[in-house]
């Protein structure tokens, strides 16, 4: 039976998650522009993310485009898999209700 | 450090909450970087078609052609420029790959309609213009089916309008094809934009 993941479940991770798993396998997005879609600052976001890449659920992605530093973030297989496994347990708890 | 937790920690009110949120979130997602790419091609496009056509049905002679070369540059100009502003926002390190292929599609596409051009022979402009547009809305589809399925919904409504023009308004199929085609394509652009 799918549990519920005390890392993911923090609201800030959780939107983390639910944003990149979004996106299709192999795609990955930039850092500023999740931090705009997810309404959060620098620091947050930066907190939040290292935490969930300790836990290997996302990937953290730096490279130069265009001569200027980038941060690209994406969802492990591992993190997808999690992910859907929370989202399950969430469900499950509705319908024992 | 991953750590597990008894559902029943968590109460119904807040297990709904969770999951509205993630589905809000999600959406969002989905919204503004699915169709970002969708909204900005159907914008320039529309717009090189609305110029396009209605100089086409109102003009006549050689600027008809310098307002198509002209704008199907500008065009291609802004696709180029606003797809590489939206490819800095969300990549795939696996593109370039298929960039290439999807490049050597669209040259063999054009090949293939100058080949069923030069066969078929069309005797007016209108049969010239009909197949350039079914050509490139099959590109359209084949790139919507093949990268991003936001490409097929919209390709297939403007190829049903040229079939209509060209058959039941062959008199004002330009204007038709400018005004329904290419304004259509701006305000669908404009609604997705709105929308996110």
């Amino acid at each position: 039976m799918a549990e519920l993941n005390e890392t993911i479940h923090q609201p800030v991770r959780l939107r983390i998650m639910a944003a990149l798993v979004t996106l299709e396998a192999g795609n990955e997005v930039d850092f500023t522009y999740l931090r705009e879609l997810l309404e959060v600052t620098d620091g947050n976001l930066g907190a939040h993310l290292h935490k969930l890449e300790d836990a290997g659920y996302i990937a953290v992605n730096k490279v130069f485009v265009e001569r200027k530093p980038r941060t690209y973030v994406s969802a492990t297989s591992e993190g997808r898999k999690v992910f859907k496994e929370h989202v399950t347990a969430l469900e499950s708890i509705l319908k024992c209700k | 450090m991953t750590q597990k937790n008894d559902p029943m920690n968590v109460s119904v009110t807040e297990a709904e909450e969770t999951l509205a949120a993630i589905q809000t979130i999600a959406q969002k997602t989905r919204y503004a970087i699915a169709s970002g790419g969708t909204y900005i091609t159907l914008i320039v496009t529309g717009v090189v078609w609305l110029v396009g056509f209605l100089s086409t049905q109102f003009l006549s002679g050689a600027i008809v052609a310098s307002i198509w070369i002209g704008m199907s540059i500008v065009g291609s100009m802004a696709g180029i420029l606003l797809g590489t502003r939206l490819g800095k926002r969300v990549r795939n390190p696996s593109f370039n790959a298929t960039a290439k292929r999807a490049g050597i599609f669209w040259l063999l596409l054009v090949l293939y309609a100058v080949a069923a051009l030069a066969l078929a022979r069309p005797t007016d402009g209108k049969q010239v213009t009909a197949f350039i547009i079914l050509f490139i809305m099959i590109g359209q589809l084949a790139m919507g089916l093949l990268i991003s399925f936001d490409a097929v919904w919209w390709a297939l409504p403007i190829t049903a309008l040229a079939l209509i023009g060209y058959f039941l308004l062959p008199g004002i199929f330009y204007l038709w094809m400018g005004v329904l085609g290419g304004g259509g394509m701006i305000a669908f652009g404009l609604y997705i934009r709105a929308r996110w």
